[in-house]
């Protein structure tokens, strides 16, 4: 596909329209080339306009689509799969400027927010209120509007779902520059086709959000975290539906392999998890959140939830009960990819969901092609709902030759996951880094439903080519 | 060996507290822990135990609250715990008293004295570092400061304070009294076992009476001055950073 390029004329427009902030050439940060995955290839845009507003938004969408220039929306840059990559140039919008929470509407439980709004501020500033935003992915430094975008799961999605289930209703421009409101502050709508959750996980393809209103909840009242030993991952995840099973509710189910602890524990250079039980080799990890509305309920909780786990395998439960304990046992867990990245210089990476009983086939499968790809696998994730992280990493391998079996990993990975009922990414989205394994997985058919969706928003392709299902 | 260890309840210092309406730190909504210090001290006391026998005894002067922090401690290797509950606002000689008058008391309770007092080497709340040394003196016992290991030497004890240097080690007399840095270790968590049967124990409740008059009193806190905002050096290559930044620290005669 053949796209404009940025004209001195054009930049002026741009700047008419977001006096200051205009940025092109050198003044750009080389970071507008890449997110957090540097290896799936970086290109710099033509300018960077940081946007302070819907109507700014709107403007440069105007002059860029009337122009034939390609418009990158992007956050704050965390992405996992070069969603915000400017694959053929063109203009960034750039929204950490609309970074306001606009207000709360507590009766309706509803708070609304720029998309430039941080996660991180976003629930500190709900908990302050008196109120809980529930979704929880790994990357509190996301933009609210990134999060919506590839519908951002986390840890505590075995219980309250996804960014997709707080969406109620978003400000949208769309490429051409209109603006269009889609949903309500309502709790339930049956009006129509469902733009607004399809705009949720659309990677900046359809359309920019520039605002949002989402769902809060009321606070949990106490936590209590677990960790709970077993022999061997097997033991681990078959111990998953019979938690849910008797009701116990978990707000989060991690898994968590030795190998991964130990490599992670050598990165915090302290022992927190108990590697033995009672002269045992522990293999595997379960490590799980429960809330509770009091002390007493607190016990029998506890209680019960250990009694199921040591009935169905388990060989100890460590109990985290007090604010510095789960802290202490989720900073492991919060510390895995930060481990992985400090102990291997190259890296790729995967987030495959299946259904829950078939994660520990699918953990021993990519673990035993170690060997066969050369390259080490680390894999941890949610038990709780399926979704499988995994990262092949290497030290010092030429750079071609790493993509090269990288690829050839995730090939097998992806089939292995579709084997088992899986799809290819539970909460980090497609982009551009795994749109051939979306084709492959879901067809010529479904994929073409999707262009012509892309189509109907975005006539002239202009808007974040390449990503998802748009590859040139 | 028979241990007791001296255990405060503070604000739970992951949170971010600023100063009140009434110029004190509003710590209300905190949460409260133990202190980290003396949790450092429980963890060694245990393991003093574990390799050389003995028993491990807790103790807090505090509200009834303050009852949970006890049990997170029986959870975790202590025996025994008591509460203990005060009148009035004490200062930190106020405080040792007050915990010379608790080491009585469960003595008396126990029928045995204990060889060795641990304490953290400060709080985090107040962070005065006094209370240990003062309680040694109260009760007449050796102290050193600062220790992060501890171990039995004939009838008297050895033990390792850190320093900044290095360290320094100490033989001594029982009884001692030591306060406890952060060691090389953290402390254990406790297993659903050991956990349920400390959520579900009695803890006795000893009254110490009044505290004495406080000899010195706060007049007042004050908050540290904001941070002003840095620099950023936004030259691509290092070395033009680096030149950049010496430049700057030289303008400002840092250099």
């Amino acid at each position: 596909m053949e796209f404009k390029t940025v004209t001195p004329e054009l930049l002026e427009q741009l700047q008419a329209a977001a006096p200051g902030r205009v940025h092109t050439g050198e003044d750009m940060k080389p970071d507008y080339a890449h997110d957090e995955m540097p290896v799936y290839g970086q290109r710099m845009p033509g300018a960077v306009v940081e946007c302070a507003s819907t109507a700014e938004v709107a403007a440069v969408c105007r002059l860029c689509y009337d122009n034939g220039i390609p418009i990158i929306p992007r956050g704050a840059g965390t992405g996992l799969c070069g969603g915000c990559v400017p694959l053929y140039g063109g203009v960034v919008v750039d929204t950490q400027r609309m970074n306001r929470i606009l207000g709360y509407d507590l009766d309706n439980f509803t708070v609304r927010v720029q998309s430039g709004v941080l996660l991180n501020d976003l629930a500190n500033d709900c908990w302050e209120k008196g109120v809980f935003y529930p979704p929880d992915p790994g990357e509190k430094f996301a933009t609210i509007g990134g999060n919506v975008a590839v519908n951002a799961g986390g840890m505590r999605a075995v219980k309250y779902g996804a960014t997709r289930d707080y969406v109620r209703a978003m400000t949208v421009v769309l490429p051409c520059g209109e603006i269009v409101r889609l949903g309500g502050e309502v709790s339930k709508t049956s009006s129509g086709y469902n733009l607004l959750q399809l705009m949720v996980g659309s990677e900046g393809t359809l359309g920019i959000i520039t605002e949002v209103s989402l769902k809060v909840l009321p606070q949990p009242k106490q936590t209590f975290s677990l960790l709970i030993l077993f022999p061997d991952l097997d033991a681990a995840i078959s111990c998953v539906p019979k938690i849910k099973m008797a009701g116990l509710d978990p707000q989060a189910l991690e898994f968590l392999g030795r190998e991964m602890v130990l490599g992670i524990e050598r990165y915090l250079g302290k022992t927190v998890y108990p590697g033995q039980c009672e002269g045992e080799d522990v293999g595997a990890y379960l490590l799980t959140t429960f809330e509770c509305d009091s002390e007493e309920a607190m016990d029998g909780l506890m209680e019960k939830a250990a009694e199921l786990c040591l009935d169905n395998g388990a060989m100890d439960v460590m109990v985290y009960d007090t604010p510095e304990a789960i802290r202490s046992a989720w900073a492991v867990r919060g510390a895995t990819l930060e481990a992985i990245l400090a102990e291997f210089k190259q890296s790729d990476e995967c987030d495959v969901v299946v259904p829950i009983p078939g994660i520990p086939e699918f953990v021993n499968y990519v673990v035993s092609l170690e060997d066969e790809i050369g390259l080490a696998v680390r894999a941890s994730g949610h038990a709780g709902d399926g979704n499988v992280h995994v990262n092949v990493c290497a030290n010092d391998m030429d750079p071609d030759e790493f993509m090269e079996r990288a690829e050839r990993f995730m090939a097998l990975a992806y089939a292995k996951g579709r084997e088992l009922g899986g799809l290819i990414s539970g909460e980090h989205g497609i982009g551009h880094a795994k749109e051939s394994y979306l084709e492959e997985a879901l067809g010529g058919t479904v994929m073409n439903l999707m262009r012509g969706v892309k189509a109907a928003f975005d006539p002239k392709g202009l808007l974040n080519p390449g990503k998802v299902c748009g590859k040139a | 060996m028979n241990i007791l260890v001296c255990v405060k309840q503070v604000p739970d210092d992951y949170a971010e507290i600023r100063l009140g309406g009434d110029g004190k730190p509003a710590t209300a909504g905190a949460g409260t822990v133990n202190n980290a210090f003396d949790t450092y001290a429980l963890e060694l006391a245990v393991r003093f135990c574990e390799a050389h026998g003995g028993s491990v005894t807790a103790v807090t002067i505090g509200p009834e609250g303050a009852q949970s922090g006890l049990k997170n401690l029986l959870a975790v290797g202590a025996g025994k715990a008591y509460l203990c509950a005060a009148s009035g606002e004490a200062d930190e000689g106020g405080t040792a008293a007050l915990l010379a008058r608790a080491v009585e008391l469960c003595q008396e309770r126990e029928g045995a004295a204990y060889d060795l007092i641990l304490c953290g080497k400060e709080s985090t709340d107040e962070i005065s570092g006094q209370v240990g040394a003062r309680l040694a003196e109260r009760l007449g016992a050796a102290f050193v400061s600062g220790v992060v290991e501890a171990e039995p030497s004939g009838d008297g004890l050895k033990a390792r304070q850190e320093t900044e240097e290095g360290g320094v080690v100490y033989e001594m007399s029982l009884p001692a009294v030591l306060t406890i840095a952060k060691p090389a270790y953290d402390p254990r968590y406790p297993n659903i076992k050991t956990k349920m049967a400390a959520r579900k124990a009695v803890i006795p409740v000893l009254e110490l009476g009044a505290a004495e008059p406080a000899l010195v009193s706060c007049l007042g806190y004050s908050e540290p001055p904001k941070r002003e905002a840095g620099v950023v050096i936004q030259e691509k290559e290092a070395a033009e950073a680096v030149k950049k930044a010496v430049v700057m620290l030289a303008e400002a005669n840092v250099l």
